[in-house]
């Protein structure tokens, strides 16, 4: 990991916001996916007739996805306050900050890919395409994920340790706010 | 603690040799050792030339920028809790 955020520094994206939204789509993606695929068979998603209080929250979700409310949020309509706070922070992980939505879409296509996510993955890939990423773009994406699950457990496997995080430029400005 | 030695550049045969310099080239950086996957790469070039062929392919600027692919490759690591 410190190879390519070394690596992404040099290539252009040496501030510190990128790499902390990149960090927070992965965090939120994997959470999402960790309800979806363990729960898809067991805890059915509500709907707006049985979802009570949550109706509003399915709102800014449809809107935000499509037309969408993608199942694991309906799982968590169960508790309304949860899912409100849940579906904030997933909102904001994926707008347009720093990084664009399409590309912390392909972030989240990885992940999901990488963990191996069912859910992440069909839900991810077809944003993708949504946004208009093309067939090339995706098997861009697609190409990246497997050599770097190649790389990664190499390194693991012979233990390598991390010799390029001083080759990267740092981000000395003060945290956002200050 | 790596679990071999890794062999320093100049440990290698001149041809082999040729490799760090495109991992310098690749990383637009000039590394006074070269990076410990590059040797590790160099150890057999009959995988180390395809596979490192194929990653550059994928990692070429496309629809998404080398920079972005980067940090592509960076969550994949870190979701495969590689620190390297």
């Amino acid at each position: 990991m410190t190879a390519h955020t070394a690596a992404g520094k040099l290539q252009g994206l040496a501030e510190d916001a990128p790499w902390y939204e990149a960090a927070f789509v992965t965090g939120i993606t994997n959470a999402l996916n960790v309800v979806a695929d363990g729960l898809a068979d067991v805890l059915p998603p509500l709907d707006d007739a049985t979802a009570g209080d949550a109706t509003a929250v399915f709102a800014e979700i449809r809107a935000f996805h499509a037309g969408l409310v993608p199942a694991p949020f309906g799982a968590l309509a169960r508790d309304p306050a949860y899912l409100a706070d849940v579906w904030a922070a997933w909102r904001r992980a994926f707008s347009d900050q720093r990084l664009t939505r399409r590309l912390k879409t392909a972030l989240a296509f990885a992940v999901s890919l990488t963990t191996r996510s069912s859910f992440g993955t069909r839900f991810h890939l077809a944003e993708l395409r949504r946004l208009g990423v093309g067939e090339r773009g995706v098997m861009e994406v697609i190409g990246v994920t497997q050599m770097f699950s190649s790389y990664t457990k190499i390194a693991d496997t012979l233990q390598l340790d991390s010799d390029m995080g001083a080759i990267a430029p740092v981000d000395r400005s003060p945290a956002p706010g200050h | 603690m790596p679990t071999v030695r890794l062999r320093d550049a100049d440990e290698y045969p001149d041809a082999t040799r040729k490799m760090f310099e495109l991992s310098s080239q690749w990383f637009a950086y000039d590394f006074k050792q070269p990076p410990a996957m590059s040797r590790v790469m160099a150890w057999d070039p009959e995988f180390g030339a395809p596979h490192g062929r194929a990653m550059k392919r994928a990692m070429g600027p496309g629809e998404f920028t080398r920079a972005e692919k980067e940090m592509v490759a960076a969550v994949v690591s870190g979701v495969n809790a590689c620190s390297y």
